[in-house]
C-alpha cells in the first residue's frame, strides 16, 4: 500500500493548513495539549502499573486503582490522538520520511492493542484470581511499551 | 511618574545582572559540553519531558480526587499521601534536568519571556501547593471519605491543574523565539523578556 499520497493530502487538508500556517496554534493546541495529555496518560499507566508491582498505594485495592485509572486513560488517549493527528498533518511529508515517526506509530499501535486486548480484559476481574507473576509481568510490559511510545515520540523532534 | 522611572531602572539593572550571570554560565566548559553534545542534550531534554508522566501524572490524580473525579471511594488523604512520594521523585528529576537544560542554554533561556512566565507560574504553584497541604492536614479528618473535598480545597486543586497546564505550555514554548530580543518588540515586552540595550 502506497501511503505517501495520503501524507501529501494530509498536509493540504484544512487541519494541515491550520497547523502549518499558524505556528502559535500548532505549539499551543498541538504540542502543549499533547504534552498535558501525556502527563495524564502516563500518570494513569504508572499509577496502575506501580500499584500492580506493589510499589505504591498498597493499601488501596488494585481493582479500584486500575478501574479509575483506565477511565482517565481513555480520556487522555482521545486528546493525545486528536492533537497528535493535528500535529502530524501539519508536517505530514516530513513525518513520512522520519524513522522515529514510524517507530512511534508502531509502538503506539502495540500499546493500544496491549491495553484494550490484554491489560484491560485481564484487570477487569478480581485480581486475587490472577497469578501474581502475571500481574507483575503485565505491569512491566505496560511501563516498557508506553515508555517506548513517549520516548520515540520525543525523538521525532530530534531527528 | 518618578516611581515608574525608578522601577524601570531597577528592572533594567536586574536584567543586566541576570544576563551577565547567564553569559558567565555559558562560558563554562560544562555548559558548552552539554549544548554541543547531540545525545547528552537530547537525553536530558527527553528525560525532563518524559518525567511529567511521573510528576504531573501523580499530581493530576491527587487533584482529580479532590474534585471528586477520580477514586471517590478512597480516602483523599490516603491518595494524597501515597502519591506524594512518586510525585516528589518525579519533581526532583524534573528540577535537576531542568537546571541542566538552563545551564546548557543560559543566555537564550534567560531572555525567553516563556521561561520567565514559567518560573512565575512555578512559584505560584508552589505557594498554592503549600497552602493546599496545610488546609488538607487541618481539615481532612472530617471529610476524607467524602467524594469531594471542601470548596476551598477544590478551588486549590483546580488552580493547581490550571497552573501546571500553564507550566507545561510555557515550558514547551521556550523552544520558540517569537518574542526574543532580536525581534521587534514593544518596550514593555522587551523589558519583561529581559532584553538589555547594547
Amino acid at each position: 500500500m502506497e501511503l505517501l499520497p495520503f501524507f501529501e493530502w494530509a498536509e493540504t487538508s484544512f487541519l494541515g493548513y491550520i497547523g502549518k500556517t499558524y505556528g502559535g496554534v500548532y505549539a499551543t493546541f498541538g504540542q502543549s495539549i499533547h504534552l498535558m495529555s501525556l502527563a495524564v496518560l502516563g500518570g494513569t499507566v504508572l499509577v496502575t502499573d506501580l500499584r500492580l508491582l506493589g510499589v505504591i498505594m498498597k493499601d488501596v485495592p488494585s481493582e479500584v486503582v486500575a478501574d479509575q485509572a483506565h477511565k482517565w486513560f481513555r480520556i487522555a488517549l482521545a486528546f493525545i490522538l486528536a492533537t497528535g493527528i493535528f500535529m502530524a498533518a501539519a508536517v505530514a511529508q516530513r513525518m513520512y520520511y522520519n524513522d522515529f515517526f514510524w517507530a512511534k506509530m508502531s509502538a503506539l499501535l502495540v500499546g493500544i492493542i496491549f491495553v484494550f486486548a490484554i491489560k484491560r480484559p485481564l484487570l477487569k476481574g478480581n485480581h486475587a484470581d490472577i497469578q501474581p507473576w502475571l500481574l507483575k509481568l503485565v505491569a512491566v510490559a505496560s511501563i516498557l511499551i508506553w515508555f517506548s511510545v513517549a520516548a520515540t515520540g520525543r525523538w521525532i523532534g530530534f531527528s | 511618574m518618578c516611581h515608574q522611572v525608578r522601577l524601570g531602572e531597577v528592572n533594567s539593572v536586574i536584567n543586566e545582572l541576570l544576563l551577565q550571570f547567564a553569559e558567565w554560565l555559558y562560558a563554562t566548559g560544562g555548559s558548552r559540553a552539554i549544548e554541543e553534545s547531540f545525545y547528552l542534550y537530547n537525553w536530558i531534554e527527553a528525560t525532563h519531558v518524559l518525567t511529567i508522566m511521573l510528576c504531573l501524572g501523580m499530581l493530576v490524580f491527587i487533584d482529580l480526587r479532590m474534585l471528586g473525579l477520580a477514586m471517590p471511594g478512597v480516602s483523599a488523604v490516603k491518595i494524597s499521601e501515597r502519591l506524594n512520594i512518586p510525585m516528589m521523585i518525579g519533581f526532583i528529576i524534573m528540577f535537576i534536568t531542568g537546571l541542566l537544560l538552563f545551564y546548557a542554554k543560559p543566555t537564550y533561556t534567560i531572555q525567553s519571556i516563556w521561561f520567565r512566565i514559567k518560573m512565575v507560574l512555578l512559584l505560584v504553584a508552589f505557594v498554592n501547593a503549600v497552602m493546599f497541604h496545610k488546609r488538607l492536614k487541618a481539615s481532612a479528618s472530617t471529610w476524607e471519605y467524602e467524594p469531594k473535598a471542601p470548596r476551598r480545597l477544590q478551588i486549590s486543586a483546580a488552580l493547581s491543574l490550571g497552573l501546571w497546564a500553564g507550566v507545561v505550555m510555557t515550558g514547551r514554548l521556550i523552544a520558540y523565539d517569537w518574542f526574543h530580543c532580536y525581534r521587534e518588540l514593544p518596550a514593555w515586552l522587551g523589558a519583561a523578556a529581559g532584553c538589555v540595550a547594547d
